[in-house]
């Protein structure tokens, strides 16, 4: 059950570890305190006095404000509501059928009658946080909602 | 009842009032090196079956591809240990030998030493007809105390296009023949009548019947060591021992997920569609998992299409399997490969579902829904490894397999049909931390091999004129999904060959993650009345793949005739002549993250490697790089990244005006039929998502969507 050291797993979040060091990780036992580790790491990447309490996905973090409410947060610092609520009804959303070709050329642009892309932008970063594929109409999918040990409040 | 019968009944109520398969390890804790070395040894004897049966077969399945898979099984039917290979029917052999117990096998027609059954229903276990498997019980002293079992997936089987993937099967009766737990050898003897079934039921009947002999070699090595295995250690500590290894895997998988994922709720959907005439329609196939804090996983499909006379639904069996199979190599790939695995898991699957179809009547020809949300499982999966840190775990989507199939009179006069299968060796998704490996593998056979070209070229007419990466293939993102592979055929050889291919619908084939995006959709070309054998003949040159531009493919622009595109890969087979040419596809993985955070060095190593398109670069990668020298203009990537986001501010709405107007298209009923279909269907089948849907979107309770189908004099 290997701990590594914070170099490592600081190059393994920026991506840059080779194939076999990354190989080797997935190989090995999981270390136990890996998720402490990487919170502490990002944290004191991203300077925030805000506790990180977890890592939702790219770019987003779920923190714990002064006033003790638990928002979603972009690494831009770009806010999303209280994580209970999924964080695409804050974001910038597009639609692409994909016909004007600007992403997928040719055949490989799928029929819009089945399915289209939708692109999620942070609002405050324009950084593409997700695609989903799906069809016309669909509800926006809420990816992650994390059980938070001492969260005992009702939803929003 | 019969005494298995009671053995399996008590099995079910151990587990559900123990929650528990075994009360204690005591082996385990006892003597753990004697527990240890025996599971040692079962391994080996499963995996030496596996590696000596492929080569008794004559198919190219077994073969060349490595789609083949040994297990040994405890007397009431769970999966102790397996080989590596076909890793999705871990558990399909298991289901088989359930359904003979409980359907009273035993008293009739009896489970006898030198007994091997053979089941290629996907109703009692396996995905689709071509999953073809054979158990034999292994007794010791009068008592049967384990079976063998082995699968091969047979390139044909008989229905009514060749090759077993039927894209257009509207029920059982197309998918070719169905051999429900039937004694295909006696006293270690094949029944020569049942060959001559097969001989004149299917296309190629030599696939099926050399597969046969393979799998019944194989399940003979596994009970000879089995019995010697016993002799060594004795029975009832061989008895003990299987139980308690299933045991130890369901304990150890609890403890992996509590310590590797966090807990919370996650969902994913994955999609799939029924290209039927008439009636093309999405399938939806949602999942959401949960993850308890005390390591439990609950994998619910609830919302899962219904059921319909297509075959891109599958069966019970067959998502239990791909769970485990997912299961087995995101999260469990150290322990124990068994029974234990399912046991860890919960699974929801709702009644009349195209996961779960009400009859077995339904087809499940490409089972490509439970696959769609089986692969949708293992991108929730990766959320929850993310969110506790371990990026070297997650990943998007892997491919959506396609190939080509054929039939006729083959290249040496015999009468053929098959389906090419080099989609084992498709692009696998990209992940957290690096891009998704180039025509790699697929999910359920993550050691699949493509097969030599050379071997295919024996097996079927047509023969390559290209086999290239196919160039920007996988999904854009920071890290890209895998590139598959596209190959180029030349039809020869044969007077007599109707030439099709098998696929899902023209949707984005394998879903991105965190900002990735999806593989693009699968296509097949059809160039007929071709000149290539006049290129060939005056030495001029003849396309060696898909070039540059997709949308004008070098085959295309270099090859005279008329080309015809068939969206999403489904073709019925149509005849074709010599110097004709076809493409198919193994599907391409999706992509992971913001594509403008892609380094710019991976999109010049691209290029340089030929396995991107300066378009490509440009306009996806937004990185100014000199197509020619190669050079990266850093400056200028800056200015283009910075545009497209002012790009993205501009174009992106906020969510709720975005949801305004979308609104407004439901009520006014204007979907694309495939859609308006999907909807119909779920939300007339699923009360959970009706009520999500209508709550989303501030509908009135009894909204009902538009109905597709009517006729306007009747919407009149």
């Amino acid at each position: 059950m290997a701990e590594y050291p914070d170099e490592l797993i600081s190059d393994l979040l920026r991506g840059r570890l080779s194939s076999q060091e990354i190989g080797r990780l997935q190989r090995h036992d999981k270390d136990v305190g890996r998720a402490r580790q990487v919170l502490r790491l990002e944290q004191q990447r991203l300077g925030w006095a805000d506790r990180i309490l977890v890592l939702l996905q790219e770019h987003l973090y779920v923190v714990e404000k002064a006033d003790r409410s638990r928002v979603v947060r972009c690494d831009c610092g770009q806010e999303f509501g209280d994580y209970r609520r999924n964080w695409k009804e804050a974001a910038l959303v597009r639609e692409r059928d994909g016909s004007a070709g600007q992403v997928y050329r040719g055949p490989r642009i799928a029929d819009p009658d089945w399915t289209v892309l939708r692109e999620f932008y942070c609002p405050g970063c324009a950084t593409q946080l997700d695609v989903e594929v799906v069809p016309s109409g669909y509800p926006f999918i809420f990816n992650f909602q994390p059980d938070l040990e001492d969260d005992k409040r009702s939803a929003p | 009842m019969t005494p298995l019968k009671e053995q399996l009944r008590e099995r079910d109520r151990r587990v559900a009032e123990l929650g528990q398969y075994e009360e204690k390890l005591e082996l385990k804790e006892g003597d753990p090196i004697r527990f240890e070395l025996l599971y040692s040894k079962i391994v080996q004897s499963v995996t030496s079956a596996h590696e000596v049966a492929r080569l008794v077969s004559a198919s190219p399945m077994s073969r060349e591809l490595g789609e083949i898979i040994f297990g040994l099984y405890t007397p009431e039917g769970d999966a102790v240990a397996l080989s590596r290979g076909l890793l999705i029917h871990v558990h399909t052999m298991s289901r088989m030998i359930k359904w003979m117990i409980q359907h009273d096998y035993e008293d009739d027609p009896g489970f006898a030493e030198g007994d091997h059954y053979f089941n290629n229903d996907p109703y009692i276990g396996g995905a689709h007809c071509p999953d073809q498997m054979i158990v034999t019980p292994i007794w010791w002293e009068g008592e049967l105390v384990a079976w063998a079992g082995g699968l091969t997936h047979t390139p044909e089987t008989g229905g009514s296009e060749p090759g077993g993937f039927i894209p257009f099967a509207r029920s059982r009766f197309d998918e070719g023949l169905f051999l429900p737990c039937v004694k295909v050898a006696e006293k270690d003897r094949i029944k020569r009548d049942l060959e001559v079934l097969v001989e004149r039921g299917i296309r190629s009947p030599v696939f099926w019947l050399t597969d046969n002999r393979a799998k019944i070699t194989g399940t003979q090595m596994i009970r000879a060591e089995v019995k010697d295995l016993i002799r060594q250690f004795g029975a009832g500590f061989f008895r003990k021992a299987c139980r308690e290894y299933i045991e130890d895997t369901r304990r150890a998988a609890l403890q992996r997920v509590r310590k590797v994922l966090h807990p919370g709720v996650y969902r994913e959907v994955g999609w799939r569609g029924s290209v039927m005439p008439g009636s093309e329609t999405l399938l939806h196939g949602p999942v959401t998992m949960t993850v308890a804090r005390d390591g439990r996983l609950v994998l619910d499909y609830e919302g899962m299409s219904p059921a319909g006379k297509h075959p891109f639904q599958g069966t019970l069996p067959t998502i239990e399997g791909l769970v485990m199979n997912i299961a087995i190599q995101h999260l469990f790939y150290d322990l124990k490969h068994n029974e234990g695995v399912l046991l860890a898991v919960e699974l929801k699957v709702p009644e009349g579902s195209a996961g779960n179809p009400p009859s077995i009547f339904y087809p499940t020809a490409l089972w490509g829904i439970t696959y769609g949300a089986g692969l949708a499982s293992g991108q929730a999966i990766s959320r929850a490894y993310y969110a506790n840190g371990y990026r070297e775990e997650v990943h998007a989507t892997s491919a959506l397999s396609t190939a080509y199939t054929a039939g006729g009179v083959d290249q040496y006069g015999r009468p053929f049909g098959a389906h090419n299968f080099e989609f084992a060796a498709a692009g696998l998704f990209g992940t957290a931390v690096m891009d998704g490996l180039d025509t790699a593998g697929v999910e359920f056979n993550p050691e699949g091999e493509m097969g030599d070209a050379e071997i295919w070229e024996q097996i079927l007419p047509p023969v390559y004129l290209a086999r290239e990466i196919h160039v920007d293939g996988g999904g854009y993102g920071k890290y890209r999904g895998g590139n598959g592979v596209l190959s180029l055929y030349l039809v020869s050889g044969t007077k007599d060959i109707d030439v099709g291919g098998f696929g899902a619908a023209p949707i984005y084939s394998a879903p991105g993650l965190m900002g990735g995006y999806p593989a693009g959709a699968l296509y097949m070309w059809i160039g007929s009345r071709t000149n290539v054998r006049q290129l060939i003949a005056e030495g001029r040159p003849i396309p060696s793949g898909e070039g540059e531009d997709p949308a004008y493919p070098d085959f295309v622009r270099m090859v005279g005739g008329h080309w015809e595109l068939i969206p999403g890969h489904n073709r019925i087979g149509r005849p074709a002549r010599e110097g004709d040419l076809f493409t198919a596809m193994t599907g391409d993985g999706g992509g992971f993250g913001d594509p403008i955070e892609r380094d710019p060095e991976l999109v010049r190593r691209d290029l340089e490697n030929r396995v991107t398109t300066a378009w490509t670069a440009r306009h996806v990668y937004c990185v100014a790089i000199d197509p020619e020298s190669l050079r990266i203009d850093l400056e200028e990537t800056e200015r283009l990244r910075r545009a497209r986001r002012d790009e993205r501010k501009r174009d992106g709405v906020p969510a709720p005006e975005y949801k305004a107007r979308q609104r407004e298209l439901l009520l006014r009923g204007e979907l694309a039929k495939p859609a308006a279909r999907m909807y119909r269907d779920v939300l007339g089948s699923s009360e959970a998502f009706r009520r999500e849907f209508c709550q989303f979107w501030e509908l009135p309770d009894g909204w009902e969507p538009v109905d597709p189908d009517r006729e306007p004099e009747e919407a009149a």
